[in-house]
């Protein structure tokens, strides 16, 4: 017998299967299925076919279940009239009002939230201006990306070696070979010349010579005059607009006639712009380089592939790819120039100030590794200041407890509050960005004379700097209060407004975490900063092994050089000056000479790389410089100027000679001579390099420069008289001299000014962090002036309470300093490896910075505790 | 028989339509449909539940438990104001579409004259 109310309940069971059928839906189609039932029975049927009838007349459960379900997913994207919505107009004003009611109630704490963050902002703005001033450079020519310098790659013939100088041929020879090669030009200086106008005479060291594609290649752009036409004439020069303005005033300076050197003229046939301060290649006056051919150098050296001294560029088409040029140029340079076994190789032009690293390379360089080290820097400093906006607001929390709690009472929920103290901690950071803003604008011209760079502030010209500071006071706004936001946040409502979270303030190990990172980092700076210091004081009072005070040179150039023995003479009348010499580089800038040299017992195949100078009598004498063996050149030697070598002691070494040294056969340049004397090593170059052999020659025709020795005491005097004894000889040159002590100190002008910098926000780094130290000193001296006072009142003393609050700063310098020690010193052991000559590491520099960095923070604790220590403890009794 | 997508199309216009005359519960509004069209409207039965349930939730029609005649639970559906306006706005737009289709079909009168 059929059963009805037994098929229905195992009909239902098949329905529950299914999730989305709630009772009431279960209800509606069992109704459903009873009525189809009867209608069916009433029609006649018997009970079991009716029922299977019905059934599936309603449906598979599957089929319905699928549309409820439908029905379903439509719902879950409706708002729950119960959830706030995202966004309350209403709150907002509220929040406003709350946040700067916080920021008036703790007027300290907001000072130095906010100034410790927008000094933070601040060094990081003036390292983002530097940095991007470094990476800019040679950018702004259009055709940037499709010039590459030619330089020498001489790892033939010694490993490494490399040099940016090429000889004259070269550029019109590899643009005849090279289809590629759509334009290239020379550019290069022989001498400083003197350029007269009328009574204006200057002696321009920015005297440039190039190519007529010069201007095809840069974007230099012309003023006045035709970039075709410019150079159309050999004897034409184009000079920038300061130097135009120094000669011709408001004259139109174009088709004025300027003198060089009392012996020729060139015609001005355009202006361009002042070149960019962000341009490798620096001029004042460019004239064609066939002038330096028939002028300076000969014009039968215009084929002469062993005359490498000056810089080749050449541009490619947009298409073409360096590598294959490259490929192409390999053993290209034996075919002009036998036996030369360097190789020739394309360095991209927006490479040669950051990342060159050439043998003979323009002056002026910047260097990646120090783009890196300041980034670094910027990076170190926006984390010190971020730490201590995190610190602070995450201590100060506790004081904003009841708000939250109040809040989540009345409401509130947690995305709301998260979203509520980001936001207070973006403005905080706008704040700070503002005030940041405007002390670039103060400090930007200081930067400036300390950088040696012409930054402008990002008002002027960029705009997207401008939003990426912006960007930067977001980010650290959001990054700096996340810890706040979220912690504050998460207090339970009960637990506040019960007081059970009184003293909480924050979670101490992360507060102390950061406290201790942000220590770390300022005592690595620290470190860094005295290793950098000492390292630059070691080079600036190192024994060089020579003299060089009281040394002025001057430039014999044009129709000097052939004065030069009766500018001697006259000048050695003068009782104050010791010696006058000549030579063709100055000290500072010797460089190897091309080919090796031979001496007795040399292996045929022995290659030596040799720095060489040609230098008059007295040289040796001028500068001091000692000799361990031999004699210094001598006048009354017919022989010297012909056939006298003097080597250094390196030289002597490396060549393996045994003593006697004098005497012994040495050759260079297809002379055959003997060695007189040899120096006893010195430093002519800058530290970085280790002490290279060394050769001095005698060789009147090629000297550049003249030395003299003058007595130390009435310097001025001396230099009057000799100005006066220069204007009577009626020259037609001006008496331009420059100390010789002056050109060491450029040697490392870069790094004492990159020095300073990094010093300057080093401590701004440590002032930074002290004031976060300060602030979280002032907070814990408050959180315990109950525990304090009842110290007091059982008999502790002042000083053993300010142990008490100090101590636990002390533990976590203790813990900093192990953590920066081994940081600094392998950082700074790699930094310092740059140089030849290193002042050492030593511990003592660690001690010293160890105690430094505790006693600014003890300083700085003690303001504090020292307050809270000698309150009376009355006061402090009934706080709260 | 009618296709597929003309039957998902009219059935909320068709419940509507129903209500429209009077509250009613699921098995008589399907018994109406199946009356009316003379069974070219087949409709699954239990289908029509889900249905109504979307149309609860958009707020056309509201539902209510009774006891009927029979002295059975049922739960009786009523239209609401906006089911009314949804329920014009289709009529209209339905006699739009028939006006259209019979425009198209029938043959033009040849004018007399």
């Amino acid at each position: 017998m059929f059963d009805l109310e037994n098929a229905i309940r195992k009909w239902k069971k098949s329905l529950r299967k299914y999730d989305v059928f709630e009772d009431g839906l279960v209800a509606d189609i069992e109704f459903h299925l009873r009525d189809a039932y009867e209608a069916l029975r009433k029609a006649g049927l018997d009970g079991e076919t009716a029922f299977r009838r019905a059934v599936a007349q309603v449906g598979t459960p599957e089929s319905i279940a699928s549309e409820y379900s439908k029905n379903l997913q439509v719902k879950l994207d409706r708002r729950s009239p119960l959830r706030p919505s995202r966004f309350m107009p209403a709150l907002v004003w509220n929040y406003t009002k709350t946040a700067l009611r916080v920021i008036r109630r703790q007027k300290a704490f907001s000072l130095i939230n906010v100034s410790g963050l927008a000094i933070g902002f601040v060094v990081c703005m003036l390292i983002v201006l530097w940095v991007a001033d470094e990476w800019s450079f040679d950018r702004f020519h259009t055709n940037a990306r499709q010039i590459y310098r030619i330089y020498r790659d001489e790892s033939a013939t010694s490993s490494g070696s490399t040099s940016a100088l090429t000889p004259p041929p070269m550029a019109s020879i590899l643009k005849a070979d090279f289809p590629e090669i759509i334009r290239a030009t020379r550019f290069g200086y022989w001498q400083m010349p003197l350029v007269t106008y009328g009574e204006k005479k200057f002696n321009e060291s920015g005297y440039r010579h190039a190519d007529p594609d010069f201007f095809a290649m840069f974007s230099f752009p012309l003023v006045k005059g035709d970039p075709e036409t410019v150079f159309a004439n050999p004897y034409s020069v184009v000079l920038t607009e300061t130097t135009a303005a120094k000669y011709f005033g408001q004259e139109d300076p174009l088709g004025k006639t300027l003198t060089v050197n009392n012996t020729f003229d060139v015609i001005v046939t355009g202006i361009i712009a002042d070149v960019p301060s962000n341009s490798s290649l620096e001029f004042d006056l460019l004239s064609p380089f066939e002038i330096l051919l028939k002028e300076f150098i000969g014009e039968d050296n215009a084929d002469n592939w062993g005359f490498n001294s000056f810089s080749t560029y050449v541009m490619l088409p947009k298409t073409a790819v360096k590598e294959d040029l490259a490929q192409k140029l390999k053993g290209c340079l034996e075919k002009y120039a036998p036996g030369d076994t360097d190789e020739l190789a394309l360095q991209p032009l927006t490479d040669i100030h950051l990342f060159s690293n050439l043998g003979h390379d323009l002056r002026n360089r910047g260097d990646v590794k120090y783009v890196w080290i300041f980034s670094a820097l910027a990076v170190f400093v926006l984390l010190i200041a971020g730490v201590n906006f995190m610190n602070l607001t995450t201590a100060r929390s506790a004081n904003r407890a009841k708000e939250v709690g109040l809040r989540k009472v009345v409401g509130s929920v947690r995305p709301q509050l998260i979203r509520q103290f980001f936001g207070e901690s973006v403005l905080m950071a706008l704040f700070a960005l503002i005030a940041a803003l405007f002390l670039l604008e103060l400090l930007l011209p200081f930067f400036n004379t300390f950088s040696g760079k012409q930054l402008v502030s990002p008002w002027q010209n960029n705009p997207f700097l401008l939003l990426g500071f912006f960007g930067m006071a977001v980010v650290t706004g959001l990054i700096s209060g996340s810890y706040p936001a979220l912690f504050l946040s998460s207090f339970q409502p009960i637990q506040i407004l019960k007081g059970t979270i009184r003293s909480a303030g924050a979670n101490p190990v992360f507060r102390k975490t950061l406290v201790i990172f942000q220590f770390s980092l300022s005592m690595f700076l620290i470190i860094g900063t005295i290793i950098i210091s000492r390292q630059l004081s070691y080079m600036r009072n190192i024994d060089l092994g020579f003299s060089r005070e009281h040394i002025i040179h001057l430039s014999i150039h044009g129709e000097l050089h052939a004065k030069y023995n009766a500018i001697r003479d006259r000048f050695l009348q003068n009782p104050d000056v010791l010696h006058v010499t000549a030579s063709m580089a100055l000290p500072t800038n010797i460089q190897s000479s091309p080919g090796t040299p031979e001496w007795e017992g040399k292996n045929p195949d022995e290659i030596m790389e040799i720095k060489a100078d040609f230098v008059d009598f007295d040289y040796i004498e001028t500068f001091n410089i000692p000799l361990v063996e031999g004699r210094s050149f001598s006048r009354e030697y017919a022989t010297d100027p012909e056939t006298a070598f003097i080597v250094n002691e390196e030289a002597v070494k490396r060549m393996g000679l045994q003593k006697p040294v004098v005497g012994k056969k040495f050759g260079f340049w297809g002379i055959d001579g003997q060695i007189i004397g040899v120096m006893k090593d010195a430093h002519f170059q800058s530290l970085h390099h280790k002490i290279e052999p060394l050769v001095f020659k005698i060789f009147r025709p090629w000297y550049k420069r003249l030395h003299v020795k003058i007595r130390s005491d009435n310097v001025s005097s001396t230099l009057r008289s000799l100005e006066k004894t220069w204007n009577q000889m009626n020259l037609g040159y001006p008496f331009e001299y420059r100390f010789l002590d002056e050109d060491f100190h450029n040697l490392y002008k870069s790094e004492a000014r990159l020095g300073n910098i990094f010093q300057a926000f080093a401590a701004l780094a440590v002032f930074i962090a002290c004031l976060g130290l300060f602030g979280l000193a002032s907070f814990i001296a408050e959180q315990r002036t109950k525990e304090i006072g009842i110290r007091k009142v059982l008999g502790s003393s002042t000083i053993s309470i300010i142990t008490l609050l100090n101590s636990e700063f002390l533990r976590w310098t203790a813990v900093a300093n192990l953590i920066a020690w081994p940081i600094a010193y392998f950082v700074m052991q790699r930094w310092i490896q740059n140089f030849a000559y290193k002042a050492d590491i030593t511990i003592g520099i660690f001690v010293l910075s160890s105690l430094i960095g505790l006693a600014v923070a003890l300083t700085t604790v003690s303001l504090q505790t020292l307050k809270a220590a000698r309150a009376n403890p009355a006061d402090s009794l009934k706080h709260e | 028989m009618i296709s597929k997508t003309l039957m998902a199309a009219s059935t909320r216009p068709i419940i509507l339509a129903i209500l429209s005359k009077g509250e009613d519960y699921g098995y008589n509004i399907i018994q109406k449909v199946k009356d009316v069209s003379g069974g070219s409207l087949e409709w699954t039965d239990g289908m029509i539940y889900p249905v109504l349930q979307r149309m609860e939730m958009d707020g056309l029609i509201t539902s209510e438990w009774k006891l009927s005649g029979e002295n059975r639970p049922r739960r009786y559906y009523t239209i609401t104001d906006k089911g009314r306006e949804e329920l014009s706005a289709e009529l209209a737009g339905w006699r739009n579409v028939w006006q259209a289709l019979n425009r198209f079909t029938t043959p033009v009168p040849v004018e007399e004259g």
